[in-house]
């Protein structure tokens, strides 16, 4: 699901498939020992993560001064590349094969609820009043780590979504500043297909790229309210607005403000286009300062970000967190706070250079990266809805996003989606 | 069996008639016509060897298929440190060493078996061997798993070797078993006669005498091995026990994926496998046909 | 062809030495694949969801569910489109390959090295190259289509359903073109000139020789081919999985994938495991007459 997923394509898939299995067998009753475990307290911490080669360095180098001040000694296992498609379910694998690892990161939201619904988790509350996180962390981010009342994790990342342009081609278009509201964006885009440019890159494969566009547009048509009822079944979408969103939706592929071939596009290909000048902006998040346009070795002054006008109030963006659990059965939960209140401190965060911390006085370096330091600085503290595959179950995601492939390929007119929609829901909601 | 004509096939067959003049010129034809399809066949994979040598920043800002402004060796030396190499090539040629030849054995042990001695349910124990080579591995992945568990044998190369083994039996051992029957039972009853038994024969004749079948069945079985991500993924945890293509997933990041780095990690990933195909492929060349020999 | 004549008289080890030779090549395949494969049958009677400690027992609920999921319909075309263009094409390419190879041809050895070599690619790389071959605006396919003037012909290869499943099985076919290629040259080279020879004398015409000499004596490569195939054909899944990922839509969903997607990501694993047992079972009845050819070949 998820977001990232993409590179886990690697399908290797495969990953994944350990999930299940395993558990099996915990439900024999194998399941190793735990939490009560006897004796002193262990000071062993096993923390599982998916950094990649970027990030790994700078992970352990923290880990292992966290280690000289608590007197721990802290293993890290990584599992990159396979993003939330394969990570999770790794991470499943390991819980039930009875040696889980103290600490987990993980996304919030539909990714990360299965475990602190299966009672995997620990709750956090003691610490968060311990540490005193609730004031130190952002609100928002607290609450998309927070399942059924229970303080699940401790959110580190909260990575809000925009539009990434590039300037020289809006400039090439004639549009001087970013669009005020919807209709300006429309504007902007026939601007610039007239100019030859396609608008917006996004890519299809996985489905969660391109829907990016379309929980856009359902903010836009229906608005905070409705759109938070619609993701929770508490409203039917089988209604107007959406299908209003739907028919914008097709409209901006058959009116070419998306690539060609849209859907069957790879997203980690499409999203540098903007970049490489081949669409003038993609919806992305901040990481794409550095995976983009600085990897790129471009001068982030040649391009800039804006929050997708909704013409709604509140304005919102779409969102999603990353954080830590800490295991059920951890031999040591006391020092597996510690270290995750280390790892909250705005020295650590920085350290760690996370673009979109959680921790007040950890704000992205305007030097380093202004573009992202512009983002959270305009737009940080809007508020943001769950980004729509974390907001529903992987199977209901799927569903979701073969509907957008049908009506984009039109073999589904909008408010037969819309239908389609409301069915795939009230399933889900009502099991 | 059921192949269907082939549709080109005249091209070596008009041919044959004219002497010897044309014939040299056809080859000239036929060579060039292979040159032009071979070079459609690696494009491709001439695409993978230009990302490998392409600076990060020239593949991002200019996309995969523009010509490199900019070549550089450095993607080797930090693909080796990324993809972890010095530690996942040990581990794969450890596997690879120990799976293969053993595959191997095994399998020739059973061919043999069922080709050359008596054997009471031999065809039942053959149809239950070869039925194994339509079960889907996926669907063994789960139990295997509880099972190494609670042998304590994950995280470990040589949990692996197990399943690796079951997978390649199948087909290891119709192929060699075929090739068995083709041996002449003459000498056998020749070595019989002398007084050799079954073990002396197996390992001084028969293996001796199939070097291609055993090489052939070997190479395609070091490439399965090599390759081999599923079950790797989910037995093997800690960076220190992985193998190679599992080690390739540290490529790819959260947000981006590091498409250069991986190009040249999957170039070193393929070395082995290229050049013990170019040694030994004269074998498999020269293999096989000692069956046809009867045809 | 191939005769065991004369099964050796039980010697003195007697009737236990086969066994000795047959044994640990039965233990280790029954332990890790015979196994595993029937105790999986066991989930697919649950409503396990494949994370929880608890199941339910609930018969054959999970099978009748399979015909009225849609997907599961596309999922069994896609299946056998799947296995009958990926067991020919290769296989006749292959043949020709080798055929032609086989003839008075300059660079042999690196013109062979040239079609293997996709063949011990991860499949990594594969998804990854033939993705930005076929992207739409900018990939090399379609470049060249319209280099050719065939403009009409470039299509979105991979974001259409009517032409997704064909664009995933061409690097499928250039994958697993090399080995058959390989076989049939090395099995080519042993056919004696004689029965050439003989033939033409009896006035066999070229075409009659290919059919009454070649092929019959191409039969061990046929069968080491076919066997190969039945193992990637009816079983795929990560081909599919890492360039479509079963899309656009479920359009390119297979069997494998669906089962895949059940079982570990929607927490279906008892629906997931009687796909795969379905898969299995029809998997297994297609390949008995290839098994039952092999297994009587052999008394």
């Amino acid at each position: 699901m998820s977001t990232f997923s993409r590179r886990g394509f690697l399908g290797l898939t495969s990953a994944a498939a350990l999930g299940a299995g395993l558990s099996a067998c915990t439900g024999g009753g194998t399941s190793t020992s735990s939490g009560g475990a006897t004796g002193a307290a262990s000071n062993d911490l096993r923390v599982f993560t998916y950094e990649g080669d970027e990030t790994i360095g700078l992970f352990k180098a923290q880990l292992k001064k966290f280690d000289q001040q608590a007197g721990t000694t802290t293993t890290v296992e990584s599992l990159p590349g396979s993003g939330a498609a394969v990570y999770p379910d790794k991470l499943r694998t390991q819980l039930l094969g009875g040696k889980g690892p103290d600490i987990w990161r993980i996304w919030g939201g539909q990714i990360g609820s299965p475990f602190a619904k299966a009672k995997q988790v620990l709750d956090l509350a003691p610490y968060y009043q311990k540490y005193g996180w609730d004031s130190s962390i952002n609100k928002q981010a607290i609450e998309g780590m927070t399942f059924e009342g229970m303080k699940a994790g401790l959110p580190l990342l909260s990575l809000g979504l925009g539009a990434w342009y590039n300037k020289s081609l809006f400039a090439k278009a004639g549009v001087s500043a970013p669009p005020k509201s919807y209709a300006e964006l429309e504007e902007v885009n026939d601007k610039l297909v007239a100019v030859g440019v396609t608008p917006c890159g996004l890519g299809g494969k996985y489905g969660w790229d391109i829907m990016r566009l379309f929980e856009y547009l359902l903010e836009h048509t229906a608005g905070p309210e409705l759109h938070d009822k619609l993701l929770t079944g508490d409203e039917s979408w089988d209604r107007p607005e959406v299908v209003e969103a739907f028919t914008l939706f097709k409209k901006w592929q058959d009116k070419k403000w998306l690539p060609q071939g849209a859907l069957g596009l790879d997203p980690s290909d499409v999203e540098p286009w903007y970049v490489q000048g081949k669409t003038a902006y993609t919806i992305v998040g901040p990481w794409t300062e550095a995976a983009a346009i600085l990897s790129a070795k471009k001068s982030p002054s040649g391009f800039g970000n804006f929050e997708l006008p909704t013409d709604k109030t509140p304005a919102r963006h779409s969102g999603f967190v990353e954080g830590y659990m800490i295991n059920a059965k951890a031999s040591n939960p006391d020092k597996a706070a510690e270290l995750l209140d280390f790892l909250a401190k705005p020295e650590t965060q920085k350290a760690l250079q996370i673009t979109a911390s959680t921790v007040k006085g950890a704000e992205p370096d305007p030097k380093s990266l202004p573009l992202s330091a512009e983002w959270a600085q305009k737009y940080g503290s809007n508020p943001f809805y769950t980004i729509q595959d974390q907001a529903f179950p992987k199977k209901q995601a799927d569903q979701y996003f073969s509907v957008q492939s049908d009506l984009l390929q039109g073999s589904v007119k909008p408010d037969a989606a819309a239908k389609k929609m409301q069915e795939i829901v009230s399933a889900w909601a009502k099991s | 069996m059921t192949l269907t004509a082939p549709v080109r096939v005249d091209v070596s067959i008009e041919s044959a008639e004219p002497a010897k003049a044309p014939r040299t010129k056809r080859g000239l034809v036929i060579t060039l016509v292979l040159i032009v399809i071979a070079l459609f066949w690696i494009s491709p994979l001439a695409l993978l060897v230009i990302t490998a040598v392409r600076p990060l920043s020239d593949f991002i800002g200019n996309g995969p298929l523009s010509w490199p402004a900019d070549f550089t060796w450095k993607n080797f030396s930090d693909a080796w440190g990324i993809g972890n190499f010095a530690t996942t090539y040990k581990n794969s040629a450890i596997l690879a060493l120990i799976k293969v030849p053993l595959g191997v054995l095994v399998s020739a042990m059973l061919g043999f078996a069922l080709a050359k001695l008596r054997m009471k349910f031999r065809r039942t124990v053959m149809f239950t061997v070869f039925l194994g080579l339509t079960i889907p591995i996926y669907i063994t992945i789960v139990p295997v798993f509880i099972m190494m568990r609670s042998a304590g044998a994950t995280d470990s190369i040589f949990g692996l070797i197990g399943p690796y083994l079951a997978f390649g039996i199948p087909f290891e051992v119709l192929v060699l078993q075929s090739f068995f029957r083709q041996l002449p039972d003459e000498i056998i009853e020749a070595a019989r006669v002398d007084g050799a038994g079954d073990w002396r024969v197996f390992f001084t004749m028969i293996l001796p005498l199939s070097v291609p079948a055993l090489v052939t069945v070997a190479i395609l079985d070091a490439v399965a091995t090599w390759n081999e991500f599923l079950f790797a993924l989910i037995l093997l945890n800690s960076d220190a026990h992985k193998t190679i293509p599992v080690g390739l997933l540290n490529f790819q990041g959260q947000f981006a994926n590091n498409n250069t780095g991986l190009a040249a990690g999957i170039l070193i990933a393929v070395v082995p496998i290229l050049i013990a195909y170019t040694l030994l492929q004269r074998w498999i060349v020269g293999g096989l046909t000692a069956g046809s020999l009867k045809g | 062809m191939a005769t065991t004549v004369a099964l050796s008289k039980p010697k003195r080890g007697g009737r236990w030495s086969p066994w000795l030779f047959a044994l640990p090549a039965l233990i280790v395949y029954v332990g890790f694949l015979v196994y595993p494969a029937v105790s999986s049958l066991w989930f697919s009677l649950t409503n396990w969801d494949g994370l929880s400690a608890t199941y339910k027992f609930v018969g054959l609920d999970n099978y009748f569910k399979l015909p009225s999921d849609p997907v599961v319909v596309t999922a069994v075309k896609n299946n056998l489109i799947w296995t009958v263009v990926t067991i020919a094409v290769p296989t006749v390419i292959g043949l020709l390959l080798a055929i032609a190879l086989n003839g008075k041809v300059h660079g042999k050895p690196i013109l062979r090295l040239i079609f293997y070599t996709p063949a011990v690619l991860p499949l990594v790389s594969i998804a990854s190259i033939w993705g930005w071959l076929y992207n739409p605006q900018y990939g090399a396919i379609n470049s060249f289509l319209r280099l050719l003037g065939l403009d009409g012909l470039a299509q979105p290869w991979l974001g259409q359903d009517s032409t997704a499943l064909w664009a995933v099985m061409v690097p499928a076919i250039w994958l697993r073109t090399g080995f058959p290629m390989l076989l049939y040259l090395a099995a080519l080279q042993g056919i004696p000139n004689e029965l050439y020879e003989a033939a033409t004398v009896d006035g066999a015409t070229k075409w009659q020789q290919f059919w009454h000499v070649t092929m019959p004596s191409l039969r061990p490569a046929h069968y080491i081919v076919l066997a190969l195939s039945l193992i990637d054909s009816f079983k795929v899944f990560d081909m599919i999985y890492a360039m479509t990922y079963g899309g656009p839509g479920t359009s390119t969903q297979v069997m494998g994938t669906w089962m895949y997607f059940n079982v570990f990501q929607y927490y279906q694993a008892g629906y997931g495991t009687a796909i795969a047992v379905v898969i299995t079972l029809v998997a297994i009845a297609v390949g008995i007459p290839y098994v039952r050819s092999q297994t009587r070949e052999a008394s």
